[in-house]
Protein backbone atom coordinates (compact mmCIF):
# COMPACT_ATOMS: atom_id res chain seq x y z
CA UNK A 1 0.00 0.00 0.00
CA UNK A 2 1.49 3.34 -0.97
CA UNK A 3 1.17 6.53 1.06
CA UNK A 4 -1.30 9.09 -0.28
CA UNK A 5 0.38 11.78 -2.37
CA UNK A 6 0.32 15.36 -1.06
CA UNK A 7 -1.18 17.88 -3.45
CA UNK A 8 1.69 19.41 -5.46
CA UNK A 9 0.53 22.99 -5.19
CA UNK A 10 0.71 23.04 -1.38
CA UNK A 11 4.34 21.96 -1.28
CA UNK A 12 6.85 24.83 -0.90
CA UNK A 13 9.38 24.93 -3.76
CA UNK A 14 13.05 25.85 -3.73
CA UNK A 15 15.95 24.06 -2.15
CA UNK A 16 15.39 21.92 0.95
CA UNK A 17 15.42 23.98 4.12
CA UNK A 18 18.86 24.53 5.59
CA UNK A 19 18.98 22.41 8.71
CA UNK A 20 18.27 24.36 11.87
CA UNK A 21 20.71 22.00 13.60
CA UNK A 22 23.50 23.27 11.37
CA UNK A 23 22.57 26.77 12.53
CA UNK A 24 22.68 25.77 16.20
CA UNK A 25 25.95 23.90 15.69
CA UNK A 26 27.65 26.83 13.92
CA UNK A 27 26.56 29.46 16.45
CA UNK A 28 27.37 27.01 19.28
CA UNK A 29 30.85 26.59 17.79
CA UNK A 30 31.34 30.37 17.97
CA UNK A 31 30.36 30.39 21.65
CA UNK A 32 32.75 27.49 22.37
CA UNK A 33 35.64 29.01 20.37
CA UNK A 34 35.25 32.44 21.98
CA UNK A 35 35.06 30.91 25.47
CA UNK A 36 38.20 28.84 24.79
CA UNK A 37 40.11 31.84 23.40
CA UNK A 38 39.13 34.20 26.23
CA UNK A 39 39.90 31.70 28.98
CA UNK A 40 43.18 30.32 27.64
CA UNK A 41 45.01 33.24 26.02
CA UNK A 42 47.33 35.18 28.33
CA UNK A 43 47.47 39.00 28.38
CA UNK A 44 49.72 40.20 25.56
CA UNK A 45 52.90 42.15 26.39
CA UNK A 46 52.02 45.46 24.69
CA UNK A 47 48.25 45.36 24.33
CA UNK A 48 47.25 43.40 27.42
CA UNK A 49 43.75 41.93 27.18
CA UNK A 50 42.92 44.16 24.22
CA UNK A 51 44.53 41.42 22.12
CA UNK A 52 41.35 39.34 22.63
CA UNK A 53 39.56 41.54 20.08
CA UNK A 54 41.73 39.78 17.48
CA UNK A 55 39.62 36.60 17.89
CA UNK A 56 36.57 38.37 16.47
CA UNK A 57 38.13 41.06 14.27
CA UNK A 58 40.54 38.89 12.23
CA UNK A 59 38.07 36.00 11.50
CA UNK A 60 35.40 38.58 10.55
CA UNK A 61 37.86 40.09 8.04
CA UNK A 62 38.69 36.62 6.65
CA UNK A 63 34.98 35.83 6.22
CA UNK A 64 34.55 39.15 4.38
CA UNK A 65 37.29 38.13 1.95
CA UNK A 66 35.89 34.60 1.53
CA UNK A 67 32.33 35.82 0.94
CA UNK A 68 33.48 38.26 -1.73
CA UNK A 69 35.58 35.53 -3.32
CA UNK A 70 32.35 33.49 -3.60
CA UNK A 71 30.69 36.57 -5.16
CA UNK A 72 33.53 36.82 -7.68
CA UNK A 73 33.43 33.12 -8.66
CA UNK A 74 29.63 32.98 -9.07
CA UNK A 75 29.42 36.37 -10.79
CA UNK A 76 31.96 35.25 -13.39
CA UNK A 77 30.13 31.93 -13.71
CA UNK A 78 26.86 33.78 -14.24
CA UNK A 79 28.35 36.00 -16.94
CA UNK A 80 29.69 32.89 -18.64
CA UNK A 81 26.75 30.47 -18.29
CA UNK A 82 23.79 32.78 -17.54
CA UNK A 83 22.32 30.47 -14.92
CA UNK A 84 19.90 32.05 -12.49
CA UNK A 85 21.20 30.07 -9.50
CA UNK A 86 24.72 31.49 -9.94
CA UNK A 87 23.28 34.99 -9.69
CA UNK A 88 21.34 34.10 -6.55
CA UNK A 89 24.38 32.52 -4.85
CA UNK A 90 26.52 35.58 -5.68
CA UNK A 91 23.82 37.91 -4.31
CA UNK A 92 23.47 35.84 -1.11
CA UNK A 93 27.24 35.83 -0.54
CA UNK A 94 27.39 39.59 -1.21
CA UNK A 95 24.82 40.32 1.50
CA UNK A 96 26.57 38.09 4.05
CA UNK A 97 29.97 39.51 3.01
CA UNK A 98 28.74 43.09 3.44
CA UNK A 99 27.53 42.16 6.94
CA UNK A 100 30.94 40.74 7.88
CA UNK A 101 32.63 43.74 6.23
CA UNK A 102 30.59 46.18 8.33
CA UNK A 103 31.37 44.11 11.44
CA UNK A 104 35.11 44.13 10.60
CA UNK A 105 35.09 47.93 10.31
CA UNK A 106 33.23 48.36 13.62
CA UNK A 107 35.55 45.95 15.45
CA UNK A 108 38.58 47.68 13.98
CA UNK A 109 37.32 51.02 15.30
CA UNK A 110 36.69 49.53 18.76
CA UNK A 111 40.25 48.19 18.74
CA UNK A 112 41.74 51.40 17.28
CA UNK A 113 40.37 53.74 19.95
CA UNK A 114 42.37 52.29 22.89
CA UNK A 115 45.33 51.08 20.77
CA UNK A 116 45.91 54.14 18.54
CA UNK A 117 43.94 56.76 20.45
CA UNK A 118 41.55 57.38 17.53
CA UNK A 119 38.44 55.63 16.23
CA UNK A 120 39.42 56.10 12.60
CA UNK A 121 42.41 57.11 10.45
CA UNK A 122 42.52 57.39 6.66
CA UNK A 123 45.11 54.64 6.57
CA UNK A 124 45.47 52.42 3.45
CA UNK A 125 44.01 49.30 5.12
CA UNK A 126 41.08 51.07 6.73
CA UNK A 127 40.29 53.15 3.68
CA UNK A 128 40.45 50.21 1.24
CA UNK A 129 38.23 48.14 3.58
CA UNK A 130 35.71 51.00 3.68
CA UNK A 131 35.81 51.24 -0.14
CA UNK A 132 35.16 47.47 -0.33
CA UNK A 133 32.17 47.91 1.99
CA UNK A 134 30.77 50.78 -0.08
CA UNK A 135 31.15 48.80 -3.32
CA UNK A 136 29.05 45.95 -1.93
CA UNK A 137 26.50 48.27 -0.36
CA UNK A 138 26.21 49.72 -3.88
CA UNK A 139 25.86 46.17 -5.26
CA UNK A 140 22.95 45.50 -2.88
CA UNK A 141 21.35 48.88 -3.66
CA UNK A 142 21.60 48.10 -7.38
CA UNK A 143 19.77 44.81 -6.84
CA UNK A 144 17.10 46.56 -4.80
CA UNK A 145 16.41 49.24 -7.40
CA UNK A 146 16.55 47.33 -10.71
CA UNK A 147 13.27 45.53 -11.40
CA UNK A 148 14.07 43.47 -14.50
CA UNK A 149 15.63 40.19 -13.19
CA UNK A 150 17.86 39.72 -16.28
CA UNK A 151 19.22 43.24 -16.16
CA UNK A 152 19.64 43.04 -12.38
CA UNK A 153 21.61 39.78 -12.67
CA UNK A 154 23.87 41.07 -15.49
CA UNK A 155 24.66 44.41 -13.87
CA UNK A 156 25.22 43.01 -10.40
CA UNK A 157 27.45 40.22 -11.77
CA UNK A 158 29.62 42.88 -13.42
CA UNK A 159 29.77 44.97 -10.22
CA UNK A 160 30.41 41.83 -8.10
CA UNK A 161 33.25 40.57 -10.29
CA UNK A 162 34.94 43.97 -10.56
CA UNK A 163 34.27 44.89 -6.91
CA UNK A 164 35.84 41.68 -5.60
CA UNK A 165 39.12 42.69 -7.27
CA UNK A 166 39.45 45.10 -4.34
CA UNK A 167 39.88 42.11 -1.95
CA UNK A 168 43.56 41.42 -2.80
CA UNK A 169 44.20 45.19 -2.67
CA UNK A 170 42.78 45.31 0.88
CA UNK A 171 44.82 42.26 1.87
CA UNK A 172 48.09 43.58 0.42
CA UNK A 173 47.54 47.21 1.48
CA UNK A 174 49.59 46.78 4.67
CA UNK A 175 52.52 45.47 2.60
CA UNK A 176 52.29 47.88 -0.34
CA UNK A 177 51.88 51.09 1.69
CA UNK A 178 53.19 52.39 5.01
CA UNK A 179 50.18 52.07 7.29
CA UNK A 180 49.26 52.46 10.94
CA UNK A 181 47.57 49.05 10.74
CA UNK A 182 49.86 46.20 11.65
CA UNK A 183 50.83 43.45 9.11
CA UNK A 184 48.23 40.68 8.60
CA UNK A 185 47.70 38.43 11.63
CA UNK A 186 47.73 34.71 10.87
CA UNK A 187 48.62 31.52 12.79
CA UNK A 188 52.05 31.70 11.08
CA UNK A 189 52.87 35.16 12.45
CA UNK A 190 51.40 34.72 15.95
CA UNK A 191 52.82 33.61 19.27
CA UNK A 192 51.78 29.92 19.74
CA UNK A 193 49.75 30.92 22.83
CA UNK A 194 47.22 32.66 20.57
CA UNK A 195 47.26 30.35 17.53
CA UNK A 196 44.69 27.77 18.59
CA UNK A 197 42.19 30.42 19.70
CA UNK A 198 42.44 32.19 16.34
CA UNK A 199 42.12 28.92 14.37
CA UNK A 200 39.06 27.79 16.33
CA UNK A 201 37.34 31.17 15.99
CA UNK A 202 38.06 31.26 12.25
CA UNK A 203 36.58 27.75 11.76
CA UNK A 204 33.51 28.60 13.87
CA UNK A 205 32.86 31.82 11.96
CA UNK A 206 33.38 29.95 8.68
CA UNK A 207 30.54 27.60 9.69
CA UNK A 208 28.35 30.62 10.51
CA UNK A 209 29.21 32.20 7.14
CA UNK A 210 28.27 28.99 5.27
CA UNK A 211 25.03 28.74 7.23
CA UNK A 212 24.07 32.36 6.56
CA UNK A 213 24.84 32.16 2.82
CA UNK A 214 22.83 28.92 2.50
CA UNK A 215 19.93 30.42 4.42
CA UNK A 216 19.98 33.61 2.30
CA UNK A 217 20.21 31.56 -0.91
CA UNK A 218 17.23 29.45 0.16
CA UNK A 219 15.17 32.64 0.65
CA UNK A 220 16.39 34.11 -2.66
CA UNK A 221 15.23 30.98 -4.52
CA UNK A 222 11.88 31.12 -2.84
CA UNK A 223 11.48 34.81 -3.75
CA UNK A 224 12.44 34.05 -7.36
CA UNK A 225 9.93 31.18 -7.47
CA UNK A 226 7.22 33.59 -6.28
CA UNK A 227 8.22 36.06 -9.04
CA UNK A 228 7.98 33.28 -11.66
CA UNK A 229 4.56 32.24 -10.36
CA UNK A 230 3.32 35.84 -10.42
CA UNK A 231 4.60 36.23 -14.00
CA UNK A 232 2.91 32.97 -15.05
CA UNK A 233 -0.35 34.07 -13.42
CA UNK A 234 -0.20 37.46 -15.15
CA UNK A 235 0.51 35.78 -18.53
CA UNK A 236 -2.39 33.40 -17.96
CA UNK A 237 -4.77 36.27 -17.22
CA UNK A 238 -3.51 38.22 -20.22
CA UNK A 239 -4.06 35.21 -22.48
CA UNK A 240 -7.69 34.81 -21.47
CA UNK B 1 44.44 50.58 31.99
CA UNK B 2 43.14 47.00 32.14
CA UNK B 3 39.68 48.14 33.21
CA UNK B 4 39.32 50.49 30.22
CA UNK B 5 40.73 47.86 27.84
CA UNK B 6 38.26 45.35 29.25
CA UNK B 7 35.39 47.70 28.34
CA UNK B 8 36.54 47.74 24.71
CA UNK B 9 36.92 43.94 24.67
CA UNK B 10 33.39 43.49 26.04
CA UNK B 11 32.10 46.04 23.50
CA UNK B 12 33.77 44.16 20.63
CA UNK B 13 32.22 40.80 21.58
CA UNK B 14 28.83 42.46 22.22
CA UNK B 15 28.89 44.16 18.80
CA UNK B 16 29.81 40.85 17.14
CA UNK B 17 26.83 39.07 18.68
CA UNK B 18 24.41 41.92 18.07
CA UNK B 19 25.36 42.07 14.36
CA UNK B 20 25.23 38.27 13.84
CA UNK B 21 21.95 37.78 15.70
CA UNK B 22 20.33 40.84 14.10
CA UNK B 23 21.19 39.47 10.64
CA UNK B 24 19.92 36.02 11.61
CA UNK B 25 16.68 37.59 12.87
CA UNK B 26 16.31 39.51 9.61
CA UNK B 27 16.77 36.28 7.62
CA UNK B 28 14.24 34.44 9.77
CA UNK B 29 11.61 37.16 9.21
CA UNK B 30 12.35 37.42 5.48
CA UNK B 31 12.22 33.61 5.14
CA UNK B 32 8.93 33.42 7.02
CA UNK B 33 7.38 36.07 4.77
CA UNK B 34 8.68 34.39 1.60
CA UNK B 35 7.29 30.98 2.64
CA UNK B 36 3.90 32.49 3.47
CA UNK B 37 3.80 34.34 0.10
CA UNK B 38 4.79 31.17 -1.74
CA UNK B 39 2.10 29.17 0.02
CA UNK B 40 -0.50 31.80 -0.85
CA UNK B 41 0.56 31.91 -4.53
CA UNK B 42 0.54 28.11 -4.72
CA UNK B 43 -2.97 27.99 -3.29
CA UNK B 44 -4.21 30.64 -5.76
CA UNK B 45 -2.64 28.74 -8.67
CA UNK B 46 -4.04 25.45 -7.43
CA UNK B 47 -7.53 26.95 -7.16
CA UNK B 48 -7.16 28.41 -10.69
CA UNK B 49 -6.20 25.01 -12.12
CA UNK B 50 -9.12 23.26 -10.41
CA UNK B 51 -11.68 25.73 -11.88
Amino acid sequence: MSAPERPRESRPAGPPRTSIWFGFASFGAVVAAQTYAILTSPAEGDMGHLQKIMYVHVPAAWMTFLSFFVVFVFSVRFLWRRRENDDLIAASAAEVGATFNGLTLMLGMIWGRPAWGVWWVWDARLTSTLVLFLIFVGYLALRAFVDDPQQKARWSAAVGAIGAINVPIVYMSVTWWRTLHQPPSSPATLDPAYTMGLRLNAIALLLVMIYLIRKRYEIARLERAIEHMAEAAAMGQGGR
Amino acid sequence: MFASNQTFVVAAYAVTWVVLLAYLWRLARKGGRARADYQRMAEVQGAGRRQ
